[in-house]
């Protein structure tokens, strides 16, 4: 089995994907043990003596060193526990509630975003320089240039105050299948319009290359294959391993975009969350999401790896191209 | 020349726009093939061989401007509407390429690609086509065919992935198969068993071959007709007897060049040419004269200001040159007069 | 001559032979010429000019201030006379907003693109060519700032440090050195097995001066038409940044905070919101294109 070079691969990509989570933890701790530490101080209300505020560090164990807590921390987290929000809410449970949010909001826009980026690269790699690939690289370079934050803010202008198709703010994305498409539309075409951009770009730019320069190509069209045929059968199919990667590595930036959009559209994801969390020092709160979304991007960044290598026949054989 | 061409190709020309420069890479080429023959396209790369043949299949990229003609059993190729040109492409001519370790689509089954190719111009099922892929590859004599059909391009050797682009370009049984530097990316041995494979299936199936290649004794061993390209143009074209026969000819300094290239014709010569002394013209700008001036020891003040045109001097021999090599002997490359 | 002239080719008389059939038209050649030349010179023009709008202008003409305004001029609509783009709730100019608020994005952008490129090399290029555990290591490094959300770092800081201009640039910072880190190893690999350098390593040459001389030159055109991209997508995260208001304190001037405040009343006064967002997405636009265009003269990174 472990001769297997891809399941090696697989290995060796765990490995290495634990240890950046390691890391990530480690790093949210030394970040967190920067800010004033007014935990006790913040839970007691302002009226506190120093002395209660000290009583309470103890019994809470923050006049511990740095080191005792992280390792407190850290079996506690290894154990499935990532400890109790300031309102004496446990971490867990406030991300069991608020990260489905996110992920359905990532979720959406992700699909939307793959999905128009294929149609549209196509259509655009068929003739470069035609109006197609013209209008697609115009919109494509606004969208790579536009910020989450800009795109939601005319959407909203658009479609919500002048249009009224959907409202202003979402508050929640839950209450079936319509209510989610009404609610999760813009913050989702918020979210979704500069990964479609980036996946467009990258997507027609791997197409018109292979169909320049690689000789597969040639032989296709030497069949006698209509030009859709080659571009799909041929083409598309070989960029969609570039796509899948990209769109895995992409994710880490994702989520922390999510939160901006979260913000603006007031969606209860873990994103509105974490910005609460910091704006009140929840330390436990915010290693909790922090963990999460490093959890995610890692997780992503893996699942791009193995997916390209269960995909893609040259690594799934361990070609070695003698 | 009694027989009706099979493919006629008259005064050629194909040009790229490319970052604001015109390159011509092809300048007025003229060459005919009969059925079953063998013509060997002669040059270095950049000679305008390979794009010549592209053009005559409709393979370039839409950058490029074809001009002239070439006609295939009486069809005029160039200009017509890709839908039309695609029924004859793969069907009634078929190409095969220079490394197969590119040619074949990396993620694709072998059998797949070879059944899409006679899918694609006969209305068959896919198990027939299955069916016929494999027997295409019992044809270019893989071993294992039902085995090999469901493999990927990686997991052959270079010479079988070369069987594998020819069995493709038989899918139709064309009357006219191109070999663009067929054997160039393999080993020696590998080499000949393709080029005899080649020649077994050109006689098998009845079809015209034109072998593109850098290699002159390549040409001397299996053409019947030679064409040496040079810039774009055609400098020297005759019955590979007449060149390199017991009294052959090269007039043309190029071609002569070429040949000295090749060390010894009993060791199949598979060099790669930087062997000419120079390096081929630019064709964003090419001279007046005749291209290959800077590079020829005999070139004087006429053929820098003018080209000479491709007359047939001696029956069945036609050069392109000012003052071209003494008839008759191929084997001593002195004596060059100015 | 031994050999004589072949008789049979006609002779061209007099004057040089034309030139080889133009088959490719004029029209297209030039269009050509002229659409690369404007890829490059319609972006960096614009650039030029908001650079000029923002740090020269103000040095030159007196503009109303950016941060006090009276309430008598407050609600301005677009185009009126003193205050081209109008003002806000309480009087403030916009347009000198505008200018302030990109001399912020400005700043931000560069300084944050050239401490990440600065510390991305020191890492990355050491990391690509060295190989092996220290590849390793360091890769690990940049692979947890990667995936580190930047934006709860970013926030920690502005809220631990408490929100400036500096504190924002070290804050973006953690972004910007991982993004360049893993392009500069990235393009390092891709360079270190070329011919000329491993010529060189036989040689004797040592390695930090193989770094200084061969891959660093080599590798430079990809990171610096790679900077541009990385000042765009800076110059995006301050606006968010201040958009949340963890960024430039108020009441200076940010793009981000216009957009933010511009947000309460978008329903009635879409202006507020719309010119900031506009600026923000055309000075990215501008540079990516740039960016872009650099990249198509040098060659991919």
């Amino acid at each position: 089995m472990a001769r297997s070079p891809a399941l090696r691969l697989v290995g060796r990509r765990l490995g290495a994907a634990v240890i950046v989570l390691w890391g990530v933890t480690l790093l949210t701790f030394i970040v967190m043990s920067t800010l004033p530490n007014d935990t006790a101080q913040t839970m007691l209300g302002l009226h506190a003596t120093p002395a209660q505020v000290a009583a309470l560090n103890k019994a809470l164990g923050l006049n511990q060193p740095f080191w005792v807590r992280y390792w407190r921390w850290l079996v506690q987290a290894l154990h499935g526990n990532l400890g109790t929000t300031l309102e004496g809410q446990s971490v867990n449970h406030e991300l069991a509630i608020h990260l489905p949010v996110t992920l359905e909001l990532l979720a959406y826009a992700l699909v939307i975003s793959v999905a128009l980026a294929v149609v549209v690269a196509v259509l655009a790699a068929r003739r470069p320089n035609g109006i197609a690939d013209r209008i697609s690289l115009s919109v494509s370079m606004i969208g790579l240039s536009a910020s989450p934050l800009v795109v939601g803010i005319i959407l909203v202008i658009v479609f919500a105050v002048q249009v009224g198709w959907f409202p202003v703010q979402s508050n929640g994305l839950g209450g079936g299948l319509g209510s989610f498409f009404v609610q999760g539309t813009l913050p989702a075409a918020s979210l979704g319009f500069p990964l479609f951009a980036i996946y467009t770009r990258l997507l027609r730019a791997d197409l018109v290359e292979q169909m320049q320069r690689e000789d597969y190509i040639v032989t296709a069209r030497a069949k006698g294959l209509s030009p859709w045929r080659v571009l799909i059968r041929h083409a598309l199919r070989n960029s969609m391993f570039t796509l899948i990667t990209v769109i895995g590595l992409n994710l880490g930036t994702l989520v922390s975009a999510a939160a901006i959009i979260e913000v603006l559209f007031s969606v209860p994801g873990v994103g509105s969350d974490l910005l609460t969390a910091i704006g009140n020092h929840d330390s436990a709160l915010i290693e909790g999401i922090v963990f999460v979304f490093a959890l995610i991007t890692v997780a992503g960044n893996l699942a791009a790896d193995l997916l390209y290598a269960v995909l893609d026949p040259r690594i799934r054989h361990g070609s070695t191209n003698s | 020349m009694s027989e009706e061409a099979l493919l006629e190709v008259t005064d050629l020309r194909v040009a790229f726009a490319a970052g604001g420069q015109e390159i011509s890479a092809v300048n007025g080429v003229s060459f005919s093939v009969r059925p079953g023959e063998t013509l060997a396209v002669i040059g270095e790369s950049g000679s305008g061989k390979t794009v010549s043949c592209r053009a005559i299949m409709g393979l370039l990229p839409s950058t490029a401007i074809v001009k002239g003609s070439a006609r295939l059993r009486g069809t005029e190729l160039i200009g017509l509407p890709e839908p039309e040109l695609r029924r004859h492409r793969g069907a009634q001519m078929a190409m095969v390429f220079q490394d197969p370790a590119r040619s074949l689509n990396p993620t694709m089954r072998i059998g797949q690609q070879i059944a899409e190719a006679v899918r694609t111009h006969r209305d068959v099922s896919k198990a027939e086509a299955r069916a016929e892929a494999i027997e295409l590859l019992r044809l270019v004599r893989m071993p294992l065919p039902e085995r090999r059909f469901g493999e990927y391009p990686h997991q052959l050797s270079g010479g079988m992935r070369q069987r594998v682009v020819i069995a493709i370009a038989l899918a139709c049984k064309p009357k006219l198969l191109i070999a663009d530097e067929a054997t160039t990316a393999l080993d020696v041995t590998t080499q000949a068993q393709i080029m005899e494979l080649l020649l077994d299936l050109q006689d098998e199936l009845d079809m015209a071959l034109v072998m593109i290649s850098h290699d002159l004794g390549l040409a001397a061993s299996y053409a019947s007709e030679v064409v040496v390209m040079y810039a774009g143009k055609i400098v020297e074209q005759a019955p590979a007897g007449q060149l390199f026969g017991a009294r052959g000819a090269v007039r043309m300094r190029y071609t002569r060049a070429l040949l000295d290239a090749i060390p010894d014709m009993e060791r199949a010569a598979h060099t790669p040419l930087p062997v000419v002394a120079g390096r081929p013209p630019d064709l964003a700008a090419l001279p007046p004269g005749c291209a290959f001036a800077d590079r020829c020891a005999a070139a004087e003040d006429d053929c820098r200001e003018t080209a000479p045109d491709l007359a047939e001097h001696v029956p069945g021999h036609r050069w392109a040159c000012w003052h071209p090599c003494a008839a008759g002997d191929n084997s001593e490359n002195g004596d060059i007069p100015s | 001559m031994a050999v004589p002239t072949p008789d049979a080719v006609l002779l061209t008389p007099g004057g040089p032979p034309a030139l080889p059939s133009l088959l490719v038209s004029d029209r297209r050649i030039r269009a050509q010429r002229f659409w690369r030349g404007a890829r490059l010179w319609i972006p960096l023009g614009f650039l030029i000019l908001m650079l000029f709008m923002c740090f020269v202008l103000p040095r030159v003409v007196t503009l109303p201030s950016p941060t006090n305004g009276t309430i008598l001029d407050g609600n301005d609509a677009l185009f009126t006379p003193g205050h081209w783009l109008g003002t806000n709730n309480v009087g403030v100019d916009t347009f000198s907003q505008i200018v302030y608020g990109g001399q912020v994005s400005f700043e931000i952008g560069a300084a944050v693109t050239a401490i990440g490129m600065i510390i991305g090399c020191a890492i990355g290029i050491p990391a690509g060519y060295l190989g092996g555990w220290a590849d390793s290591l360091l890769s690990r490094i940049l692979d947890v700032l990667l995936a580190f959300p930047a934006l709860v770092l970013a926030l920690a800081i502005a809220e631990g440090l408490g929100p400036s201009e500096v504190h924002e640039i070290w804050a973006l910072s953690v972004f910007s050195i991982p993004t360049f880190g893993r392009l500069a190893r990235a393009s390092t690999l891709a360079v270190r097995d070329l011919p000329f350098m491993t010529a060189a390593r036989l040689s004797g040459t040592r390695g930090w001066r193989i770094i200084v001389r061969h891959v660093i030159p080599n590798i430079a055109p990809g990171l610096v038409s790679f900077s541009l991209l990385g000042v765009g997508l800076t110059i995006i995260l301050e606006g968010a940044l201040d958009y949340l208001g963890w960024g430039i304190p108020l009441p200076e001037a940010s793009w981000g905070q216009m957009i933010a405040s511009g947000q309460n009343i978008m329903s009635a006064q879409p202006q507020y919101v719309l010119v900031p967002s506009l600026f923000l997405l055309v000075t990215v636009v501008a540079l990516n294109m740039f960016g872009d265009a650099l990249r198509e003269r040098w060659g991919e990174a």
